[in-house]
């Protein structure tokens, strides 16, 4: 990095920081005075909250429930997804076969199977992983799929007459190209698995950044509710930093050569 | 020039079951060491042959001879290139190159000594650690060729290799490929709409037009062998072959559309 573009990223962050605090300040300023404090609270208050609830443990239980439902409910959605892709994408006949079923459950709204999945699973874990793994089952097969299909008939006859077997052919060729598809599947499923999550926290649980935020809401604890949103805030900002640096590392040599067609 | 390396006996082959097929009882050979350029027009079904040789394509009725046995399932001992960018674009040019050895599983030991040879071949040592999207139009071009190359195949098929060059790349690529096919004695079975590629390269042309396809004219340049592209290109036969050519081809093209039931139909 050059001193010129340290400068502006200097600058630019100083701007953000000063916009952040005179929001605060304002929003402390008219809580009470514009607006009652009842439906908006104030920012020395969450504070407060946020505060004892790092220290009581509050956090602490509630984000890592929050945290393990997301991480499994994304793997096993992700996972699912990308065979599936894979398979209904390689195999023509196979894709089309089951394309209408496919189709009937993607644009089925979720949350109507959330009463049946409450029914098969109960309240606990179970119920906010699948809820969350059905969402992100359906972004990462939809972009698997086309990933694979998307790969030119041309490379899979060179490479096949180069002497690839169907293995190689889908580990070494097919896989690695649809991968660009299949990471940015990945990437816009980890804000929906979270989704989905919250969702069904706020729908039936006893524990969760979800119940926390419904609880507190029902109980008209405005501070309560904005301490629990801050939560979510950090997951999904620690989220996408992850899944940014992950995915540039996968494909670095797509940025590479700028200057190539 | 010896026995015939490849042959298409009585070839028959449509895309559609129900619709007349675009090729029907075809027959074409290329001798071991021989360079054959199929001309037409485009979407007359020439790349069609070229893929029946490749055995990516089988024939409804006829066989494909490859090497004195009949060809059964996909033929791996040609090089194949077209006009797309088949490079994997997340790994680099040596490994671009190497990757028909691995595939192959050639003994690590050796793949070293070819890679240098190959590169060596193509004038891309320079370039081995970079990735393809580092790469010009005609460094790209020459990495597809020593890929292609890199496990000594008797037979290159080729399909509008350097379709997509610029007028002045294609003039030096051709001397290359001239060059290394002349050197290793690899025979070509070379696909194009381009005249002036044919007579260049090519010691027989066929002139292929018509649905189903058939040959209108063979011909025969009558420049020997490694030949002086520059002096070819300057000399009063190769314009008098031009032109001779380019009407052909035109009643090629007639023939073509005026058959084609349709639209003029896919080419694969």
């Amino acid at each position: 990095m050059t001193g010129k573009q340290r400068r502006y990223k200097l600058v630019t962050t100083f701007w953000q920081v000063v916009l952040i605090a005179t929001l605060l300040a304002l929003w402390e300023y008219a809580s009470d005075r514009w607006v009652p404090a009842l439906f908006v609270s104030k920012p020395s208050v969450i504070g407060a909250t946020i505060w004892k609830w790092l220290g009581d443990g509050t956090y602490a239980n509630n984000l890592w429930v929050t945290i393990e439902a997301t991480l499994m409910g994304f793997v096993s959605g992700a996972v699912a997804g990308m065979l599936a892709g894979y398979a209904t994408g390689a195999w023509r006949r196979l894709g089309d076969i089951l394309a209408p079923l496919i189709t009937a459950f993607y644009t089925l709204p979720r949350l109507a199977l959330a009463p049946l999945f409450l029914l098969w699973f109960g309240i606990d874990i179970e119920f906010r992983v699948v809820f969350a793994a059905t969402i992100v089952f359906f972004l990462v097969y939809y972009n698997t799929f086309f990933g694979v299909r998307d790969v030119s008939a041309e490379l899979i006859a060179a490479v096949r007459i180069m002497g690839a077997n169907r293995f190689q052919l889908a580990w070494r060729v097919i896989l690695p190209a649809a991968l660009v598809w299949v990471a940015a599947g990945l990437k816009i499923s980890v804000p929906y698995a979270l989704v989905g999550v919250v969702v069904a926290e706020m729908l039936v649980s006893n524990s969760g950044l979800g119940f926390l935020l419904a609880s507190n809401a029902s109980q008209f604890s405005a501070a309560g509710t904005f301490a629990a949103i801050a939560g979510l805030l950090v997951i999904a900002l620690v989220n996408d930093w992850l899944l940014t640096l992950l995915t540039r590392r996968a494909l670095r040599w797509k940025t590479l050569g700028l200057g190539g067609q | 020039m010896g026995e015939n390396l490849l042959e298409l006996a009585g070839v028959t082959f449509g895309f559609e079951e129900d619709a007349p097929p675009i090729v029907e009882h075809f027959d074409l050979s290329v001798q071991r060491g021989g360079f054959v350029a199929l001309l037409g027009p485009s979407g007359c079904g020439k790349s069609t042959l070229l893929n029946m040789a490749a055995g990516l394509l089988s024939p409804w009725e006829g066989e494909v001879r490859y090497g004195g046995a009949k060809l059964a399932g996909l033929n791996r001992q040609v090089g194949y290139m077209t006009q797309g960018d088949t490079l994997l674009p997340w790994t680099t040019v040596a490994r671009n190159i190497m990757l028909p050895l691995e595939l192959r599983g050639t003994p690590k030991a050796e793949r070293g000594p070819k890679l240098e040879q190959a590169l060596a071949l193509v004038n891309l040592g320079e370039a081995r650690d970079k990735y393809p999207s580092e790469l010009s139009g005609g460094m790209k071009r020459r990495a597809l060729l020593a890929r292609s190359l890199i496990y000594d195949p008797p037979m290159l098929l080729m399909d509008e290799p350097f379709g997509a060059l610029d007028a002045q790349l294609r003039e030096v690529m051709h001397k290359e490929l001239l060059a290394t096919v002349g050197r290793l004695g690899t025979s070509v079975l070379f696909v194009t709409h381009d005249i002036s590629e044919s007579i260049l390269l090519a010691d027989r042309i066929l002139v292929l037009g018509g649905r189903p396809l058939r040959c209108l004219e063979e011909i025969t340049p009558p420049w020997s062998k490694p030949r002086d592209l520059d002096a070819v290109r300057g000399s009063a036969a190769y314009l008098a072959l031009e032109i001779r050519l380019r009407g052909l081809l035109r009643e090629a093209n007639d023939l073509t559309l005026a058959q084609s039931p349709k639209s003029p139909g896919k080419a694969a």
